[in-house]
């Protein structure tokens, strides 16, 4: 049986639904994301399985114990926050130990659990700060410390990358999956950053509207897509109606299809000729804009050198992997 | 800006500066006189004045009536205003417009109209209280309530409360302990500079005290109002006395407030 599971959860505020009829297991120490669109529902979930909100119906198992009944105090569930929500009259090493002392844990025992955690997340040397003296990366450290120091039996994190610049963003994502895979942690990241979603996770619940679309691994997430939705939120898939299908393949599709943009290759010969209409350099990507039979394609290439781009209104001819071709409904 | 430009603006602060505190310097001066009539300058200087002030058991009743009132005021407020901006703010955060509104009232009605007001009312029946310092008490509670409210509120919103509470709570915190643990302490700066506002501001109060309890429970403006007539030299010692204070307190104030990061 599955460690946390959620069974038929509904919530709503007023008439409006949040989300209706949520099912999802996830098993111990596995790292799953909530990915969707602001206003799907998916802090909300978070905050239910938290106990800081409360659910209309359903039901939420941790570990074989009905959470529902339990007040957030007693769950067990450690939370990192996209405000960080460090307090701001305590040092780093007070807000680390504020969830021990809760606990009255014994002073000896307090003080080594916060050196230790301090030293996890390397920041043993600003102990003493108070958070307005940190960076929001190490605000957010100390945040993950603090709720990591009580052994919670579930992580959850709301956005917790949001607010911080590119460059750390990536250097914390990395940390929190290195810590979350040596403590064994099952932990449930809420984002709405496909790129978060698809480097971190174990597995990816997506949802949109208050409902999961869909749910597995990032291959499955990223190459499956099951519906136009999820094709459109992950990646940059190229989404083409009926009509437009049938004209480009030269074929009668019956449904609307999409096509990942790196599925698309430039070449000397082929049969479908296409205009490069223009160009954005990703950087180790080239994405070209090219129209074949009136129909506007995402093409991406490998930037393997300057010389080979081709400026716009060059004549293409166009390779379309037919596995890569994908059905959505 | 071009330096004709910047003395003139210096020159117009400094003349402001100047002009307001003119008539505190003769004030200071005429306190510090052995007798001053006559001449462009004092006859000799004096420190007699502030000694027969400070020695008068009327004045230090009077101070020690306004201070206790003012404390006393203060405190009601606090213990009143704290839990109920709390609640306010974390439960029903739409009654915030409407705490505003009620909170000017104070300042909407003028103190001589209020005051009238307050006398029919608590002149006579159950609540007979004019004339003793119980009144004095609930008036000066009702105009303090601007300052601390807004002050405090302003803090609370600086603060995210609602993810501070759910920290604290997840952490293993119930909701008071939450309150009086986390949110309490980051309210304490608010809290002293609003406090130490309105009691220079209370500390000054003269309507009130005049019309609602006059002689009967002395406070130290209806004290200096009852000493017009007595010895300028002595009035102008009690008055930078008094200013003093006030000025004492205000420059802890925005000392608290410096310290604000």
């Amino acid at each position: 049986m599955s460690y946390l599971s959620i069974r038929g959860l509904n919530k709503q505020y007023a008439a409006t639904p949040v989300f209706r009829d949520i099912n999802c297991e996830i098993n111990r120490g596995e790292f799953v994301t909530l990915l969707g669109p602001s206003g799907c529902g998916k802090s909300t979930l978070l905050r239910c399985i938290a106990g800081l909100t409360a659910v209309d119906g359903g039901q939420i198992v941790l570990d074989g114990q009905d959470l529902l009944p339990l007040s957030p105090q007693k769950r067990g569930i450690g939370m990192v926050f996209q405000s960080y929500a460090l307090f701001p009259n305590l040092t780093v090493a007070e807000n680390v130990a504020f969830g021990l002392r809760m606990q009255k844990v014994a002073r000896d025992e307090c003080r080594q659990r916060v050196e230790d955690i301090l030293a996890l997340v390397e920041l043993s040397a600003h102990a003493d700060r108070y958070p307005h003296q940190l960076s929001g990366g190490q605000c957010q450290r100390v945040a993950l410390a603090r709720s990591l120091v009580t052994r919670p039996r579930l992580l959850l994190l709301d956005e917790p990358l949001s607010a911080l610049d590119a460059r750390i963003r990536k250097h914390l994502r990395e940390q929190i999956r290195s810590i979350q895979q040596e403590l064994g942690l099952t932990t449930l990241f809420v984002t709405h950053d496909q790129e978060e979603a698809l480097i971190l996770s174990d597995r990816i619940v997506l949802m949109n509207a208050g409902q999961i679309v869909q749910s597995g691994s990032a291959e499955t997430l990223y190459t499956e897509p099951a519906n136009a939705f999820a094709a459109s939120f992950i990646g940059n898939y190229n989404l083409l109606d009926a009509e437009q299908a049938s004209r480009l393949l030269q074929r009668p599709q019956p449904r609307q299809i999409a096509i990942r943009p790196e599925a698309i290759s430039l070449q000397a010969e082929g049969s479908l000729r296409g205009i490069v209409q223009g160009h954005s350099l990703l950087g180790n990507v080239i994405r070209y804009r090219v129209q074949a039979h009136g129909v506007d394609l995402l093409v991406d290439v490998l930037n393997r050198s300057a010389d080979d781009l081709l400026p716009a209104g060059s004549a293409v001819n166009l390779n379309i992997d037919p596995t890569a071709i994908r059905e959505v409904a | 800006m071009s330096r004709a430009n910047q003395l003139y603006h210096r020159s117009v602060v400094w003349l402001l500066l100047l002009i307001l505190l003119l008539p505190l310097l003769g004030t200071l001066l005429y306190s510090l006189a052995t007798s001053w009539s006559a001449t462009i300058l004092p006859s000799g200087l004096t420190l007699k004045w502030y000694g027969a002030l400070w020695s008068d058991a009327r004045f230090l009743t009077a101070f020690a009536q306004s201070l206790l009132v003012c404390a006393g005021a203060l405190l009601l407020a606090v213990l009143l205003i704290l839990p109920l901006l709390f609640v306010v703010h974390y439960h029903f955060p739409r009654l915030d417009g409407l705490m505003n509104l009620l909170i000017l009232l104070p300042f909407a009605v003028p103190p001589v109209v209020s005051s009238v007001g307050l006398l029919q009312l608590y002149g006579s029946g159950p609540l007979a209280m004019v004339g003793t310092p119980w009144i004095l008490l609930g008036c000066y509670f009702s105009l303090s309530l601007p300052f601390i409210y807004r002050a405090i509120s302003n803090n609370l919103q600086a603060i995210h409360l609602h993810d501070l509470m759910d920290a604290a709570q997840l952490l293993g915190a119930s909701p008071l302990q939450a309150a009086l643990q986390v949110i309490l302490p980051n309210l304490r700066k608010g809290l002293m500079v609003s406090l130490f506002l309105s009691f220079s501001f209370l500390f000054g109060e003269f309507v009130f005290a005049n019309l609602l309890v006059g002689t009967r429970f002395e406070t130290l403006q209806v004290y200096l109002n009852n000493m017009r007539n007595s010895s300028g030299h002595f009035n102008s010692a009690l008055v930078i006395s008094y200013f003093s204070f006030v000025v004492l307190c205000t420059w802890a104030a925005s000392r608290l407030n410096k310290d604000r990061t």
